[in-house]
């Protein structure tokens, strides 16, 4: 097939775009570095990222970051293996690792490599990955690309992961991958009795906590703080990028088991180094939720719980998720971006997830508020959803 | 009817939402199946049947009756004498 043949096979359908008169997906804007963005010079709110604590414009995040410029360049240019493990990265490990009450962590350019990377490193066709059915593509690409035997289970179904466990325990090793929150609709694992299953079943869980961790427990430590899990002894990975305000991605557990990463695992070793600014930045990103949590956690829940009643009163259907993150159940791909479209339109930024994202007819628009909103910009943003929400429903 | 009716409740209990299936129900339009929920049906009907399904004849599954006659024609057949 010649190139250009290739390139036509392969050209994007926008026809949703067209029908809807509306693309929602790479929006170019202009970020001010105060957590503020604009479009065309329209000032939004950025209810799209995952900034839930306010971290990416905290200053003491950005002074840190400039400093290791200065410090240590703009990048290591090498992997970790070779030229790229500066103390600051072993310091990020330590400080990630503490955070979450596990033995030790590895830094991975970012979590889709962590987890695209991880099923290779421990498993084959001899043994069994019992995974989430609405797991990120991350996990699954990874889970595919091991070549070990892949069972679905119902989506934070206990009953039916038992079931799966129980017609596997002939394999070599089980492993059960879930994610800890589920982004598109706020819901929440039953990691506990997840965990409990996989001691049953001798199986090792495999937790992607991207948003949980500096969200969720008592004090932002994740899951495993909010699952009262303080013996995980399974595999956790998660983002940087969401909670932490950073880049990269890690995967945390045994010493010896990230010992065997360090040697074993090929999107860590054949990866250049996290640059040193983004290292500085988590570590004062970590600093500041083990420190300043119970404020800035509960800013962030009283503005979901305030976008959420403005939502409830909009009429709007809520999927009424535990985590911070308002889902607004949409159906058909068209109504999805519809919705999207009025939001737009009231200079509110926000994320449509349309199949493959999520099942068919399944569409959601996200919206997280995160604690960056003061009441007085929650009082005007609550105004501008109840417009876009009153359309949406004539 | 004995098969139809097995493959049947194996969907049942293999998919997110409660749906009225038929052998007509379309496993995607209809039951809002996904490539990955398509995997787990055909896991549950493996581990029924004790058959390993190939992975080109789970790409041609549209429909209920796919399964059937897939597994009528295919997996299910007693073995011939040579």
């Amino acid at each position: 097939m010649k190139p250009a043949v290739l390139y036509q096979a392969l050209a994007t359908d926008l026809s949703l775009a067209d029908r809807t008169g509306f693309n929602p997906y790479y929006r170019r804007m202009m970020r001010d570095g105060r957590g503020k963005i604009s479009i065309d010079q329209a000032a939004f709110f950025d209810l799209a990222s995952n900034d839930y604590l306010g971290l990416a414009a905290d200053a003491r995040v950005k002074a840190a970051m400039t400093d290791a410029v200065e410090r240590f360049g703009a990048s290591f240019c090498g992997t970790p293996i070779a030229a790229g493990y500066a103390t600051i990265l072993a310091d990020l490990e330590s400080a990630v690792a503490a955070m979450l009450g596990l033995p030790a962590a590895a830094i991975f350019p970012s979590c889709y490599q962590a987890n695209g990377s991880l099923f290779c490193s421990i498993a084959d066709a001899d043994d069994v990955i019992i995974v989430d059915h609405y797991a990120h593509a991350s996990l699954i690409q990874g889970v595919k690309a091991s070549g070990a035997r892949i069972k679905p289970f119902l989506h934070n179904d206990i009953d039916h992961l038992g079931k799966q466990l129980a017609a596997s325990r002939s394999f070599r090793r089980i492993f059960v991958v879930t994610e800890s929150v589920f982004s598109t609709e706020g819901s929440i694992a039953p990691v506990g009795e997840i965990d409990a299953l996989c001691k049953r079943y001798h199986a090792t869980p495999v937790i992607d906590d991207s948003h949980g961790i500096g969200v969720i427990g008592k004090t932002g430590q994740g899951i495993l703080e909010y699952c009262g899990l303080s013996e995980y002894d399974g595999i956790y990975t998660a983002s940087l990028g969401k909670a932490l305000a950073g880049t990269g991605g890690i995967v945390a557990g045994a010493a010896e088991f990230i010992e065997y990463l360090r040697y074993n695992c090929a999107g860590l070793i054949y990866s250049t180094a996290l640059v040193p600014a983004s290292a500085a930045g988590l570590l004062a990103s970590i600093r500041i939720v083990t420190t300043e949590f119970d404020a800035r956690g509960g800013l962030m829940w009283k503005n979901h719980g305030d976008l959420c009643q403005r939502l409830t009163n909009a009429g709007v259907n809520l999927k009424g998720g535990q985590a911070p993150i308002a889902s607004i159940f949409c159906g058909s791909p068209e109504r999805t971006i519809t919705l999207a479209k009025l939001f737009y339109e009231q200079g509110i930024l926000t994320t449509p997830f349309i199949p493959p994202s999520v099942p068919p007819e399944q569409g959601v628009v996200r919206l997280i508020v995160g604690a960056k909103i003061d009441a007085v910009a929650m009082a005007e943003l609550g105004e501008r959803i109840s417009v876009a929400a009153g359309k949406f429903n004539q | 009817m004995e098969l139809e009716n097995r493959v049947i409740g194996l969907i049942q209990s293999n998919i997110e939402k409660k749906h009225t299936i038929t052998l007509q129900s379309d496993l995607r339009q209809d039951l809002e199946v996904d490539s990955f929920g398509t995997i787990m049906i055909v896991n549950a009907i493996e581990d029924a049947f004790g058959i390993e399904v190939e992975e080109a004849d789970i790409r041609k599954l549209a429909r209920v009756i796919d399964i059937v006659e897939l597994l009528e024609k295919k997996y299910l057949q007693p073995a011939k004498k040579s």
